[in-house]
């Protein structure tokens, strides 16, 4: 168990890494800067609707970007004007995606930001979800990532953990995926991967060994995407797990996720 | 009136006539000094912008272990934040099981080993952040906060073996900046354990809070 969770703390580390990365933690940062070309822009005091409005930002003024949370943007007015006491006249606040689309960049063009979209769902780099289903008769749950090298083909990286009556088991696995039609709302795909499973006889049963075999699976799905950056997945793989008793187990799993793509 | 029209027409024809001839013979004559800019032409780069969707925490707390009394827990969690009102958690906790008021009683040997009292669990959880709102503070200073209801399935480990855990709960976070929240959540750990010989559903009450820091 403990396993599982130090992988999938991989993942979600891995997924850390990149927004740092595209945050600029590390590189040099530059104020972003942009007007307001609209008539006004509304500032709330939190990144939700449900926040008040309590500062409007009129067409003309510079405004600062700092930062983003979800379909949020902190954003800090510039007005030169100080005051006689030193403090400025600044306001920091939150705007909604929508508002910070339609502010003009230095070069005096349209922001054009755009919360995802079914058109970045074909365009995604990165994707991660958890998964809930069944593994031959035990229940079977499961987080993965995965990383688009293109819009067709992917590889993933997954960890389970199954719960049955007479035994409990922990996977990981590797695959390749394949998805012939990335711009449709249901995508379906095609997996093949590979890796290792852990089965651990329950404690109440007469003494057996825990037992690691290595696994192979075949398996066929679709990808529904939902709204924003959510999508559902519904999939179906056959593993074969290569036991070092005389026959190999044939098991089959299905399962329905949530996803994010990044 | 006719000449004048006729005088109109010719004379912006001969302009046009002329002009590129002319232009093309100033062309010849003087060769054309392109000046590159020392102008760095910036854009707002959309990608520099610093993104804090992940949230990032430890927890302390007391859990409530069916038959095996109450302990305190210590854990972290995860937050990826998907939307305004969504957002995936994971988190992974550990405690420990007390005795059972009957091995307290009987005075026999304990049921489980220390190993075995052992308490671990990992959830993957939805939540939703349902009352969004602002929390005051006396008259001048507010908070942004949060009501939210979290759901979702992992695994307890516990008496030996890793036990199917469904889990919900509700939580408050409170933004005491943009960066730092305050959580306090209350969680159902719910599961079937054949522990004690039968198979029965085991509730296990959660009572934690923690602080967590958005990246």
């Amino acid at each position: 168990m403990i396993r599982c969770f130090i992988i999938s703390l991989v993942v979600v580390l891995s997924t850390i890494t990149k927004t740092v990365y595209a945050g600029g933690w590390f590189g040099d940062k530059e104020d972003i800067l942009a007007v307001v070309a609209d008539a006004y822009i509304e500032m709330r005091t939190g990144p939700g609707r449900a926040y008040p409005v309590f500062y409007i930002a009129e067409r003309g003024d510079t405004i600062e970007i700092l930062k983003q949370r979800t379909d949020w943007f902190k954003i800090r007015t510039r007005k030169l004007a100080t005051r006689s006491d030193g403090t400025d006249n600044n306001k920091e606040g939150w705007a909604y995606v929508d508002d910070v689309a339609r502010l003009l960049d230095t070069s005096g063009q349209l922001i054009g930001l755009d919360h995802p979209q079914l058109a970045d769902f074909s365009q995604r780099d990165w994707e991660g979800g958890m998964m809930l289903g069944s593994f031959g008769s035990t229940d079977e749950i499961s987080v993965y990532g995965a990383y688009h090298f293109t819009a067709h083909l992917s590889v993933e990286l997954s960890a389970s953990e199954s719960f049955g009556n007479i035994s409990n088991g922990a996977a990981a696995s590797l695959s390749i995926v394949h998805q012939p039609f990335p711009h449709l709302r249901y995508s379906p795909f095609f997996t093949l991967g590979g890796g290792v499973r852990k089965t651990e006889p329950k404690s109440n049963l007469v003494s057996t060994e825990d037992r690691t075999d290595d696994t192979v699976n075949v398996g066929a799905g679709v990808r529904i995407y939902l709204t924003r950056s959510l999508l559902i997945r519904l999939q179906y793989k056959n593993h074969v797990v290569l036991t070092s008793r005389d026959d190999d187990e044939e098991v089959e799993e299905w399962k329905i996720g949530l996803s994010a793509f990044f | 009136m006719e000449n004048w029209t006729k005088r109109i027409f010719l004379t912006a024809t001969l302009l046009c006539l002329v002009t590129p001839v002319h232009l093309a013979y100033a062309q010849e004559k003087k060769p054309v000094q392109v000046i590159e800019p020392d102008l760095e032409r910036r854009s707002t780069k959309i990608a520099d912008i610093d993104t804090e969707n992940i949230e990032i925490g430890v927890f302390h707390g007391i859990i409530s272990i069916e038959d095996f009394s109450s302990n305190t827990v210590t854990g972290a969690r995860v937050a990826y934040h998907l939307t305004e009102d969504l957002f995936f958690e994971g988190s992974y906790g550990s405690s420990e099981g007390d005795l059972t008021s009957f091995e307290k009683l009987s005075g026999g040997s304990p049921l489980l080993s220390d190993e075995d009292r052992e308490y671990t669990y990992y959830d993957i959880s939805l939540g939703w952040n349902f009352l969004p709102s602002e929390t005051f503070v006396g008259k001048k200073l507010a908070f942004n906060s949060a009501f939210y209801v979290i759901g979702g399935v992992g695994s307890t480990k516990f008496a030996g073996d890793n036990w199917f855990t469904v889990s919900i709960g509700v939580g408050y976070r409170l933004l005491m900046t943009d960066m730092i929240a305050w959580h306090v959540d209350m969680k159902d750990r719910v599961f079937d354990r054949d522990t004690l010989g039968k198979e029965e559903l085991s509730n296990n009450l959660e009572f934690t809070t923690g602080i967590t820091v958005f990246f």
